[in-house]
Formats: structure tokens, C-alpha cells, sequence
């Protein structure tokens, strides 16, 4: 029982901090990444190639990550996402964008980093072994502290900064918010820039356990959703009890449904989709709080 | 301070104004009334540029102002508070306040603001870490004013500050942009379709119809103005 909890947190930590930057940008925009997955992919072979290959601090890599992925957040927003909302009424034209994004992503990973897997050397050795209760290697702790660790900086963040308040302000009344002096592209930009650094930070931190490859960034971007879904699209505390709540339906379901083959996620899909004829709005769903 | 020379303002090829005229001195206080429509609200739009114009030109304070964009106008010193209010319904009114300082750096001076405008809104103090959303109408008219107090504007416009709101609040705030035009030396450009009570507290004022100044003169003497009684006083008690 503990064993199946202390899974869950794992989980939930790093997937919390997924459907973050994607609820933020669909919060701030109304734009619904489906190139998040692959932003966390590119993450995660960021901290591979510095890490991994160049033999430089874990540290380093993982700034690394979060750095570039803010600068291909913001790129994606300046140069894509801004003009087509601006001259676009309809919003199946980000919507296509965002997905012709993930195609262009996954083809630049390819050329980049190949089609194999690749995995890092341990961040640190040793297993905590818990009377038998709980065990769980030192490196998945570490690595679940640092999640739940960024989780809090980045409420903490919205909450208390100028700038957080500011994007709070946008996604809750664009005109408004233009009217106080907030300049509406720019922060359009921070905020790309920021939910994209999210998903390249758990693709540094996720790459030191699972490693990497070219196919997870679709799976990912599902998985995504499926939190934000659950929570309530464009709130933040949604997005992180979707994060945790998936988190748990897997770890339970890899423990408990696993002596019947393969079903964990025919299950999560099934109920979501009760869950969602009950309750379409998710848990919290409401916008951004 | 503020002037329209014959500005024409379009939305796709339908248009809002046709050619509008008006001045605004340092300190007035100025209404701008009729009905639905007429373009009353197009003129705050275009001053705080979330709407081109498409010929003439605004100036203020003999700058020509037309084509900024709202953030630069608000560093300005030309702030709107919107129709329909429009807090940050999720946000604490503290928030929402802090948000109206956006531009702003001066911690000292933001200080100052928040008391001075948590003094003249009491209510808001009372409210203080509420979500805006939950206010009242009248609280959110409040807010929003005070939000918009926090930018340190030196022309305040106003957007239907009364509608929606229940006719005892109405006097209040009416009051109190009297208060804040005639304390904070903030001029005011009042857009409203309660005419009786924006001709009341204003100095002067233009009267709209199909996007064109149709009357305009001193607030007083339009009060009594038969043209103005029959086609913009006539429900309004």
C-alpha cells in the first residue's frame, strides 16, 4: 500500500508539473499545445546531450533544458502562434498549428538526436528500503522533491510576482488587463516561454530515470491533457490535482489491475469518460485562478 | 489636453464615427451622452488605441496619440475604467488594485495610492482578500475605479460607471467621481447613458447620434436645452 502511494506522488509530481504549462498556455492564449509533449522530449534530450554526452553537471543540464525550452516557447509564441491568432477569427487554426508544431518537433528531434533511446548515467546510487514497505531508489526521491519543489516555485511564482499577477490578470480579462498597461504580446510571450520551460524542465528531470526517446513526446501530450481534463481546464490547482490523480490511477493500476493483462489505461480512459459525461468541466473547471 | 480633430473610427465598413470633433481642458470634467450605438463608448476606444482609427487625428497634450498602443497610453497618464465592469473575478481585490499600478515602480507612491484610494472606498478594505468575483455590483464599480485610480491617471475615462447598478449606489458614485476629479486634479471624460446624472457632474458635454456631435455646450445649460430634454432626458428621471 505505501509502496503503491509513494509511486503515485512520483508520478503525480512530474505530471503536475506537465499539465502546468499546458494549462497555462491554453489559460493565457485559448491554445491548446498539442506540441507539449515533444517540448518535453526536447527537455529531456537537452539534459541528455549535456549531461549525458558532454559529462557536465546534472545541474547545469537541467538549466540548460528549462533556458532552451523557455527560448522555443517563446520563439513558437513570436513567431507562430502570435501572428496566426492575430490575423485568425477561428480557433481550429491554432489548433492545427499547434499540431502541424508537434510534426515539425518530432521531425527536428529526429535529425537532431536519432531515433534511439537514450538514457543518462545515475544522478545518485542507492536505494531506500523502507522495512520492505516503501522502496524506491534515491535518484526517483531526489527527483520527485525537485518536481514538487518546482511545482511550488511556479505557484508562488503567479501568486506573489508582478509578472504572475500580470498573467493572471491576462487569462482572466485579456481587455482589462491591456487597459492597465499590460502589453498583451510580450506577456503572450512570457507565458509560452514559461509553460514551455515546465515541460523542458520534467524532460531533464524525468530523463535521469525513464530516459528518453523520440516517441514519447505524442503519448505525453495525451497524457497531458488527460490531467488538465480531469482538474478543469486553465486552473492551476486543477492541473495539479489532475497531475496527481493520474499520477495515483497509474501507480494503483500497475499494482492492483496488472494480473489482467495491459488494462490500466482502457481503465483511466473509461472512467474519464464517465467521470467527464458527469462533470465536462473537470474538477475546478473554472478560468485561471 | 485632449483633442479629436474630425476622427472617423470603422468596425469592418460599418461605421462608429464620422467625424468627430471635441476638446477636453486640464480639470473638466466632461459627459458624453445618447443612445446605444451612437459612439460613445468607440470615442474611449479609440483614446486608448484598442481601436485604429481610420482618419483624423487625437492629441493630447498636443501629442498625436493615435496608433499607440493601450499599454503606452496608460504610461501616459490616460486610464479606462471599462463597461461593464471588468474586475479580475478571481483575483483578491488587492490584487486587482496592485494590477491597476501595473505600470508603476515607485513602491512608496503605489502605497500611497492604495491608501488614498482605500480611504475614499472604504468598502474595499472590507473586502480586501475576497475573490472580485464575489462583489457587488456597486463594490465592483468601486474596484474598478479604484483600480483605476492606482495608475495615477491624469485623464480618467469612464464607460458607463451606473449601468447595472442599484440607484443608490448610482448617487454615490456619482459622487464620487465629483470627489476624485475635483481632489486628485484628474480630468474626466464620463461616457454614460444616465444623461440627467452625467450632465449633473459634468462641466460640459457633447451629445452623440449616428456616430456625429449632434449638440453640444456647458452641462447647465444643456440640462434645460429643449432639443437635449426631448431626445435624451425624456425617460431618465
Amino acid at each position: 500500500m505505501e509502496q503503491v502511494l509513494a509511486n503515485g506522488v512520483y508520478l503525480g509530481a512530474q505530471y503536475a508539473l506537465i499539465a502546468l504549462g499546458l494549462t497555462l498556455i491554453f489559460a493565457l492564449m485559448n491554445v491548446l499545445n498539442f506540441a507539449h509533449g515533444q517540448l518535453y522530449v526536447l527537455g529531456g534530450f537537452v539534459t541528455y546531450t549535456i549531461y549525458g554526452q558532454l559529462g557536465l553537471p546534472y545541474v547545469v543540464a537541467l538549466l540548460a533544458s528549462a533556458v532552451s525550452l523557455a527560448i522555443v516557447g517563446a520563439a513558437l509564441q513570436g513567431f507562430l502562434f502570435g501572428p496566426v491568432i492575430r490575423r485568425s477569427q477561428r480557433e481550429e487554426s491554432t489548433m492545427l498549428l499547434a499540431a502541424g508544431i508537434a510534426f515539425l518537433l518530432d521531425a527536428v528531434i529526429l535529425l537532431l538526436f536519432g531515433e534511439k533511446q537514450r538514457g543518462v548515467p545515475k544522478i545518485v546510487d542507492g536505494v531506500l528500503n523502507w522495512d520492505f514497505r516503501v522502496i524506491m531508489p534515491y535518484d526517483r526521491i531526489l527527483i520527485c522533491a525537485l518536481a514538487i519543489a518546482f511545482v511550488a516555485a511556479f505557484i508562488l511564482y503567479m501568486q506573489y510576482s508582478r509578472t504572475g499577477r500580470a498573467l493572471r490578470a491576462l487569462a482572466q480579462d485579456r481587455i482589462a488587463a491591456e487597459l492597465m498597461g499590460v502589453d498583451v504580446s510580450r506577456y503572450s510571450m512570457i507565458g509560452f516561454a514559461l509553460g514551455a520551460m515546465l515541460a523542458g524542465i520534467v524532460g531533464g528531470l524525468l530523463v535521469t530515470i525513464t530516459g528518453v526517446n523520440l516517441g514519447m513526446g505524442g503519448p505525453t501530450s495525451i497524457k497531458a491533457f488527460l490531467m488538465v481534463m480531469i482538474g478543469g481546464a486553465g486552473v492551476i490547482s486543477g492541473a495539479i490535482a489532475g497531475g496527481f490523480i493520474l499520477g495515483m490511477m497509474e501507480s494503483i493500476g500497475l499494482s492492483v489491475l496488472s494480473q489482467y493483462g495491459d488494462v490500466t489505461y482502457l481503465v483511466i480512459f473509461a472512467s474519464l469518460m464517465v467521470f467527464l459525461a458527469i462533470r465536462p468541466q473537470g474538477l475546478m473547471g473554472k478560468p485561471w485562478g | 489636453m485632449l483633442r479629436f480633430s474630425d476622427v472617423e473610427l470603422y468596425y469592418d465598413h460599418v461605421y462608429a464615427l464620422k467625424g468627430v470633433s471635441l476638446d477636453l481642458m486640464q480639470g473638466e470634467t466632461v459627459a458624453l451622452i445618447g443612445a446605444n450605438g451612437a459612439g460613445k463608448s468607440s470615442i474611449l476606444r479609440a483614446i486608448t488605441g484598442l481601436r485604429p482609427i481610420r482618419s483624423g487625428e487625437i492629441r493630447f497634450e498636443g501629442e498625436r496619440i493615435d496608433g499607440t498602443a493601450p499599454a503606452a497610453i496608460v504610461k501616459m497618464g490616460i486610464v479606462m475604467v471599462p463597461e461593464g465592469r471588468r474586475v479580475f473575478p478571481y483575483m483578491s481585490v488587492r490584487d486587482n488594485l496592485l494590477m491597476g499600478a501595473f505600470t508603476r515602480s515607485d513602491r512608496a507612491g503605489i502605497a500611497r495610492s492604495l491608501e488614498a484610494v482605500l480611504a475614499r472606498f472604504p468598502r474595499l478594505e472590507e473586502r480586501w482578500s475576497q475573490a472580485a468575483g464575489t462583489l457587488s455590483g456597486g463594490e465592483q464599480q468601486m474596484l474598478v475605479i479604484g483600480r483605476a485610480l492606482m495608475a495615477r491617471p491624469r485623464l480618467l475615462l469612464l464607460d458607463e460607471p451606473s449601468l447595472g447598478i442599484a440607484p443608490t449606489l448610482v448617487q454615490e458614485i456619482a459622487r464620487s467621481i465629483v470627489a476624485i476629479n475635483r481632489d486628485e486634479n484628474v480630468s474626466v471624460l464620463l461616457v454614460e447613458q444616465n444623461s440627467r446624472m452625467a450632465l449633473r457632474i459634468s462641466n460640459r458635454a457633447y451629445a452623440l447620434a449616428t456616430g456625429q456631435v449632434a449638440v453640444s455646450g456647458l452641462s447647465a445649460e444643456l440640462l434645460e436645452d429643449d432639443r437635449i430634454k426631448a431626445a435624451y432626458l425624456g425617460g431618465n428621471v
